[in-house]
């Protein structure tokens, strides 16, 4: 093979590691916030869904994609604030609220998927076109197939900055960060716990449900049962193996994406490396980041703890 | 009777009462679905009963189902004793499956005297699905790992570490005859199939089910009348508090979470001598997360565990009954389902508050 070919094809791996990554980034993105402000939010799976359900029907509705989003966006507001009533204003056990409102919305979606579409159609829902950022997708060799994406990727990879930086440098960031270590310190301040975590896990609802509309509007334009398929669940799993911090959540969601594309990859290459090894990886690297073999781990102290004043 | 004791019987049946109205609140909007979408109640519900308890096949085939969810179930109340969280029910049914289908295939163990060829593979389930819990409660012990996240985690890879078991041929995937070979291990020999209790294949109730009820009165015993139940408990409680009374934590942390693990790989197990027969892709569909969820809204009772179980059996039976007969799609159970879960996740409060009066 020469070396051009070789490029490509490093490129076109490197640009799908992107692609299957942002979903990820996303719903991890959001993820983090809650868990930083003490919310283990198991729903991110149900949440993403439901933004990649009502996102592709808003589209076929309207017609417009963006609109699809918008729809999408809002229709994950009930769900984000049902896991919030239940985890933190009933102080319901947060991993089995999670799973309640995933199979939840996986029964629902199914279902109201095929009343409106019929059986196991796959109706085409308008989509975003990919946008080819002005000089980055001109590079030679790499440039249109890393670069070249649809506008959400970018938009995810700029909201994960602003978090980081908000949380870093504001007092909001502070506010969140000590409802999940030091929640007695937030309420002494004046701050309400209980407020500052509805807010987290609202938060955690809206971008989940962008990375639902990435995979159905966004990549794939068209919407599929259980379509998320454990993407929040890796996204949980990024945020634990990122130690709960920005940076190394970003690098676990690009490795994870990374392991994705190559099931795809390696085949073609006629490299035989079991698929069910490669999907397990994420959730073994989580383990083990947990289990303290990669540096020191430091959860929120009041992770999954309901706050009672 | 008079009226106060009467109300504080009706208080002492609160969680009894709030569990039922979850159930019959949820099957109620269950049944407003099933209109919604145009199919006749009548025929929906009639489909759901055959499933579900209609024939004697179809009884016995729901409470095998239970008696995953009870196993899991009663993993999870040991642990949540001492205040610990065992999320880890799918990984342990992976992997005590894994382990039951290795022994069972295993040339010889067909051949063995006395039951031992059912047996055998069960005791290696457990081993197995122990360790496999253990080491939720070893992290815990050393490192201070949150149990939540690393049984879950351990789920995962249990899940697929299974898929990959039966992708390949050098591990238990049958040998491949032709291209349309099924991912999937050989059939079990019949010697390593759970005897049935009758002896007649139209009411297919297996040995699971006397297994699973002495294994829930150990359960209760261990809990309320053993040392090492006393020993949860205070673990539970304050951690703190019981190691300076000298309790030492470590083993108690370790030795729950094996056992648990035990009982979810006893489960993985029963479901491939006692139904499935073959380990294949997809093999629990969920049936540790819905053990998981009958010992959390169980609070704690082993009877509760018990009556979740068989609930939850129905409801999946009953549920994948009403889609092929009566044209239901089946993902309305998982409605009913995830809103039974949610009504009783959230209610907790309410019940626990009434123990802690107590």
């Amino acid at each position: 093979m020469s070396d051009t070919a070789n490029g490509a094809m490093v490129a076109v791996f490197a640009g799908s590691t992107l692609r299957l990554a942002v979903p990820l980034i996303l719903g991890a993105t959001g993820e983090l916030v809650s868990e930083r402000a003490g919310v283990l939010n198991m729903s991110v799976e149900g949440m993403m869904l439901t933004g990649a359900f009502a996102g592709a029907v808003g589209a076929i509705a309207t017609g417009s994609p963006a609109l699809g989003l918008l729809i999408g966006i809002v229709a994950v507001l009930p769900v984000a604030l049902l896991q919030a009533f239940l985890s933190i204003t009933l102080r319901a056990n947060q991993v089995v609220t999670g799973i309640g409102i995933n199979i939840l919305v996986l029964g629902a979606t199914t279902l109201a998927y095929r009343e409106i579409f019929g059986g196991r159609s796959r109706e085409q829902v308008p989509g975003f076109d990919k946008w080819h950022p002005p000089l980055l997708s001109d590079i030679p060799l790499f440039g249109d197939a890393l670069f070249t994406q649809v506008w959400l990727a970018y938009l995810a990879l700029a909201l994960m900055v602003l978090v980081a930086w908000t949380l870093r440098n504001t007092a909001l960031g502070l506010a969140v960060h000590s409802a999940g270590s030091e929640p007695k310190a937030v309420d002494k301040s004046g701050l309400s716990v209980t407020t500052v975590r509805y807010g987290a896990v609202l938060f955690t609802g809206v971008l989940s449900a962008i990375g639902g509309c990435f995979l159905s509007i966004g990549d794939i334009h068209t919407f599929t049962e259980g379509m998320t398929s454990g993407a929040g669940y890796l996204a949980i799993a990024a945020v634990i193996f990122g130690n709960w911090k920005v940076g190394r959540m970003f690098l676990a969601c690009l490795l994870f994406g990374a392991a994705t594309a190559l099931q795809f990859q390696l085949p073609a290459l006629g490299i035989e490396v079991p698929n069910a090894l490669l999907i397990m990886l994420p959730y073994l690297m989580a383990l083990l980041a947990v289990g303290g073999l990669v540096g020191r781990q430091s959860a929120p102290a009041y992770l999954t703890q309901p706050y009672v004043r | 009777m008079n009226q106060t004791a009467l109300a504080a019987r009706m208080h002492d049946q609160r969680p009894v009462l709030i569990s039922l109205a979850a159930v019959v609140g949820a099957l109620v909007i269950g049944l407003v679905l099933v209109a919604a979408i145009g199919v006749s109640i009548p025929d929906a519900v009639a489909g759901f009963a055959e499933g579900a308890w209609g024939s004697p096949y179809a009884l016995a085939a729901s409470i095998n189902r239970s008696l995953v969810f009870a196993l899991v179930g009663l993993g999870f109340v040991l642990a949540d004793r001492a205040n610990l969280t065992n999320v880890g029910g799918e990984g342990q049914i992976a992997v005590g499956a894994i382990a039951a289908t290795a022994v069972c295939l295993h040339g010889g163990v067909a051949g063995l005297p006395a039951g031992m060829s059912f047996v055998l593979p069960m005791l290696a389930a457990c081993v197995v699905g122990g360790i496999w819990g253990g080491i939720v409660g070893v992290l815990k012990v050393k490192v201070g790992t949150n149990e939540v996240i690393s049984s879950l985690m351990l789920s995962f890879i249990g899940v697929w570490l299974l898929y990959g078991s039966v992708q390949s041929e050098a591990l238990l995937r049958q040998p491949m005859t032709s291209s349309s070979t099924l991912p999937e291990s050989l059939e079990i020999p019949d010697p390593t199939k759970l005897p049935l209790l009758t002896g007649d294949a139209g009411m297919p109730l297996h040995i699971g089910l006397p297994i699973a009820l002495v294994l829930a009165v150990l359960v209760a015993v261990v809990l309320h009348r053993t040392v090492f139940g006393l020993r949860l408990r205070a673990v539970g409680l304050n951690a703190l508090a019981a190691r300076k009374a000298g309790i030492a934590i470590a083993p108690s942390v370790i030795g729950v979470f094996f056992a648990a693990g035990a009982l979810g790989g006893l489960a993985g197990s029963m479901m491939l001598q006692g139904e499935q027969y073959s380990l294949k892709a997809g093999f629990s569909s969920g049936y540790g997360f819905d053990g998981l969820v009958v010992g959390l809204l169980a609070r704690g009772s082993v009877v509760g565990v018990l009556a979740g179980a068989v609930l939850f059996g129905f409801i999946r039976s009953g549920g994948i009954n009403m889609e092929m007969v009566a044209n239901v799609p089946s993902c309305l159970v998982l409605v009913i389902q995830g809103i039974i879960i949610v009504a009783l996740a959230g209610s907790a409060r309410w019940m626990t508050r009434k123990a802690g009066a107590r």
